[in-house]
């Protein structure tokens, strides 16, 4: 085989391994939804967690104190008490205590604490081997990678390739069969427990009233690490203190049931002091880790962050970390929570990725038994990246990996639609909306992602035999995941035409919120695809619903590909054929069967999208679309100005420019005392729609092609 | 239903869906038959009341089984079983409460294939919420202290989350119900 056969290859494995995880995670996400609202029926999860939350901030609020008393009551005990100010000072005080005992071998338990300060190579350069005995840690350390999830470790690992690493360490080779995999770990790791001369876990909390330490476990590991070495550290965050066993009996409610799904995890282990031993002194060191905690505490902004529990949740449900797993979004810590420790702990550079790649659909938050808005804290991070870094220049790999990968980019939108619903209110009402480019969150509601794409419902319509015509649509992500009817009437209207409708496959976002947010390489791999996409068959028209798309296949496109000597060609081509629905219906209606038109007309008004009207000059066609469909137009006051939503294209928009806008808008639109306003951009709707809404408004909202397509015989 | 057979019920609901088993209404004879029965092998018996209330070393020993006591982890041949007692017991999780601060507690409730825990159906709370009271006692009465909640027995779904039973600790917890046994909470 050839070098680049063989790099071929290995990119192809590499593509179809994603391919893997990504369907294992949207699984997880799927099971994992269901099974945690099972062990949560009967429990009122929103009172609990504000109980929880409540108590947490007590704590910040004063964790000073709560950590003297820790301290006292602890060394009571019989604990050693060290407060380390950071990493540093903590792998110090935990190496100089091994050396001290002359300690050659670790067996640790999971410490997410540990991973934030590396505790493991520190002790490495002093000489020492450290066993990870978690499941799921101990294949991460074999594999020489870090945790890809806070609870599930090696979530991202198949049995197929922990049984190549285990076999690595048997010097055997070891089937992969789960449950004999399991077999080998507790084998080889049983020797480990017995022989070591230091355990180290960490705590799930440390509890103020009387020093004691709870540990939380499903294999039975921080037990054997707790109780077999002579020196037992716990290295803890300051953030775990909770005041009393009343409420560290209320976070053990909720903390399996929302980390695994469990009422109970196997093993609750209450710790104080060192246990002892016949014939030995044991000892405890109980390691409080600051490591920029206190600074969180204060922080206006990002405070709340103090409250997790790390169960994990926010992972779970978030359909950018199921698009690309762990190791791209997150650090040391992973999910929504990884975006804003990593920020608080690593900078805000370091998190920039994350910051841009989160889509603002809100399920962390419902998901967080903690109650900390975690959308909100990114996107006050947002805020403050683009205040330091300016809007063009943010770029980020996230970015870039999802939005130019279709697949993941449409799984992702996907998995949004899925994780939202349950968690929806009973009545399904406004979400928040999961794109890119909605950093407006404040003073408008935003539709939801539809709960079946358009693709899958244009799939059910019945094909046409000898059309006169046959048009490619190009949905683009709002028609596609948020507006779908957009797309359906489409089709609808040109079925009555006799125009055969082709969905290409492989279409995806059109590139805009890429150009508009300076990511020039992203737009064009977009342009590229969807070129490929719509110039694959022979077609009469690419016909879209969304005027920016427009915009973008007639004239960025172009500009683009200008210089790519393949698809320059096809690029005009395209741009050539494309229009928007209403211009190309425009001069369809002639062929139109008679329509049912109301015996009284309804008023309707109409709102020239910035797009339509400026980019592509369509204005007239609209209008004389409604008049087809019956409507009596009422014209506003400036109908073409803009509705605000063009602001919020730029991920990093001005908020308060765009909500001024939008209340001139609405004031246009009351003015007419029309009972629908029609418009033809997707953007614009949902802007409207949110408006009046938030109002209590009872004007309708609608595409043209869906007011013409609800009259269609 | 008296409130403790309702909580009894619960319990054994509650134990049996987390994967324990639970063997109610037997006498000290048929609970040491039982062990001896399912042990498979060297039996690990710490020293706690209820062992030394009912004779259990000589009890297990008249029915077959080999009993190791002493310090456990010395002992050269690794013991198929564990015998614990429980101070009492949690209805809504099905989970046991072991006081383990001394260290053959502990490690007869771990490092075994298999844990056999006596408890006096009596001490049964509804949840951990009214256990708090009682585990705040054990805390104060003596430091250091080691107590276990135990829900099933171990396990992990850390290989593509498949459920496997049996991960470090014991891969069968079973829950031999008693009226002999010590009744006080603070007391195995
Ligand atoms: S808002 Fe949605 S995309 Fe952003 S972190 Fe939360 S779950 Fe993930
Ligand atoms: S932020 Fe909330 S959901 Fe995420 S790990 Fe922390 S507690 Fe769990």
């Amino acid at each position: 085989m050839s070098r680049r056969t063989r790099r071929y290859r290995q990119r192809i494995y590499e593509a179809l391994d994603d391919i893997r995880r990504q369907n294992a995670l949207h699984r997880f996400g799927d099971a994992y939804l269901a099974a945690r609202n099972e062990a949560f029926s009967g429990l009122d999860f929103d009172e609990l967690r504000r109980e929880i939350a409540v108590m947490k901030d007590t704590v910040r609020e004063d964790w000073q104190t709560h950590v003297d008393t820790f301290i006292r009551q602890a060394e009571k005990s019989g604990a050693a008490i060290f407060v380390a100010e950071d990493g540093q000072a903590a792998n110090q005080y935990i190496t100089r205590l091994a050396q001290r005992h002359g300690a050659r071998l670790a067996v640790k338990s999971k410490s997410m604490a540990g991973e934030e300060i590396e505790l493991n190579p520190a002790l490495e350069a002093v000489g020492m081997r450290v066993v990870e005995t978690d499941l799921g840690e101990w294949i991460v350390q074999l594999a020489g990678q870090r945790p890809s999830h806070m609870v599930m470790p090696a979530i991202h690992l198949f049995r197929d390739q922990v049984a190549e690493l285990f076999g690595k360490v048997t010097g055997a080779a070891e089937s992969d069969d789960i449950a004999h995999l399991v077999e080998v770990a507790r084998h080889t790791l049983r020797k480990e427990f017995l022989e070591a001369d230091m355990g180290i876990t960490g705590a799930n909390l440390a509890v103020v009233e009387d020093g004691s330490l709870a540990l939380v476990t499903n294999e039975g590991n921080a037990r054997l690490v707790a109780t077999v070495p002579p020196v037992h550290v716990v290295l803890v965050g300051i953030d775990k203190l909770v005041p009393t066993l009343e409420d560290a009996a209320r976070i053990l409610k909720v903390l399996p049931r929302n980390a695994t799904a469990q009422a109970a995890s196997s093993y609750v282990t209450w710790i104080r002091g060192p246990a002892p031993a016949p014939n030995r002194q044991r000892e405890l060191h109980i390691v409080l880790l600051d490591n920029g905690r206190s600074k969180l505490a204060t922080s206006e902004q990002s405070r709340d962050a103090w409250r997790c529990l790390r169960c994990g949740a926010c992972a779970n449900v978030c359909p950018v970390y199921q698009a690309i797993g762990g190791h791209v979004f997150g650090h040391v810590y992973v999910g929504a929570i990884g975006v804003v420790l990593t920020a608080f702990l690593h900078g805000l550079e370091a998190a920039a990725e994350l910051i841009q790649a989160c889509i603002g659909c809100r399920a962390c938050v419902e998901i967080c038994p903690a109650d900390i808005d975690l959308e909100h804290i990114i996107l006050h991070l947002r805020r403050r990246l683009a205040e330091k870094e300016g809007t063009g220049k943010v770029k980020g790999v996230v970015f870039k990996r999802i939005l130019r990968n279709r697949r993941l980019f449409h799984g992702m939108l996907r998995s949004a639609a899925r994780m939202q619903k349950p968690l929806t209110d009973a009545t399904g009402s406004i979400r928040h909306l999961p794109l890119f480019f909605s950093p407006l969150t404040e003073w408008r509601t935003l539709p939801a992602i539809a709960e079946r794409p358009l693709r899958d419902l244009l799939a059910e319509e019945p094909c046409i035999f000898a059309p006169r015509l046959r048009i490619a649509l190009f949905g683009g992500c709002a028609a596609e995941f948020v507006l779908p009817q957009i797309g359906l009437a489409m089709a609808q209207v040109c079925r009555h035409l006799n125009i055969e409708l082709v969905y290409p496959e492989t279409q995806s976002c059109c590139g805009i919120p890429a150009l508009y947010a300076g990511d020039v390489e992203t737009a064009a791999e977009l342009a590229r695809q969807n070129v490929k996409a719509l110039t694959e068959s022979e077609i009469d028209a690419v016909v879209t619903v969304c005027p920016t798309c427009t915009s973008a296949l007639v004239r960025h496109f172009p500009e683009l590909l200008a210089d790519d000597p393949v698809m320059a060609e096809r690029t005009a081509e395209l741009a050539a054929v494309t229009q928007d629905a209403a211009a190309f219906l425009s001069k369809q209606l002639d062929n139109l069967p008679p329509l049912n038109h109301p015996a009284i007309p309804h008023t309707v008004t109409y709102h020239d999208s910035c797009h339509l009207r400026r980019g592509s000059g369509v204005f007239l066609e609209p209008r004389k679309l409604l008049k087809a469909a019956g409507w009596s137009l009422k014209e506003m006051n400036h109908p073409n100005r803009c509705c605000g939503f063009g602001g919020s294209y730029s991920v990093l928009g001005q908020p308060a420019i765009a909500k001024t806008i939008a209340c001139d808008k609405l004031q246009d639109i009351m003015g007419t005392g029309a009972e629908t306003v029609a418009a033809d951009c997707p953007g614009c709707l949902m802007m409207l729609r949110g408006l009046l809404k938030k109002r209590q408004l009872p004007t309708e909202v609608a595409h043209s092609v869906e007011l013409l397509a609800a009259c269609l015989p | 239903m008296t409130t403790s057979v309702h909580l009894l019920e619960q319990f054994c609901l509650a134990a049996s869906r987390a994967g324990a088993k639970t063997v109610r209404s037997i006498c000290p004879a048929t609970a040491a038959d039982y062990i001896v029965r399912h042990a498979g092998g060297a039996i690990m018996l710490p020293d706690f009341p209820s062992a030394r209330r009912l004779d259990l070393a000589a009890l297990l020993q008249a029915h077959g089984g080999k009993v190791q006591s002493g310090d456990l982890l010395r002992t050269s041949c690794p013991a198929e079983a564990g015998i614990t007692g429980a101070n009492f017991a949690l209805a809504d999780t099905g989970t046991v409460v072991i006081e383990s601060t001394a260290q053959e507690v502990r490690l007869a409730s771990t490092l075994p294939e298999r844990h056999f825990v006596l408890l006096h159906p009596a001490k049964i709370l509804p949840d951990h919420m009214a256990a708090v009271p009682l585990l705040r006692q054990l805390h104060r009465r003596r430091s250091p202290d080691f107590i276990a909640f135990i829900t099933g027995p171990s396990r992990t779904a850390d290989i593509e989350r498949v459920l496997t039973i049996g991960a470090h600790g014991p891969r069968e917890l079973h829950i031999l119900l008693l009226e002999e046994l010590s009744d006080d909470f603070l007391e195995c």
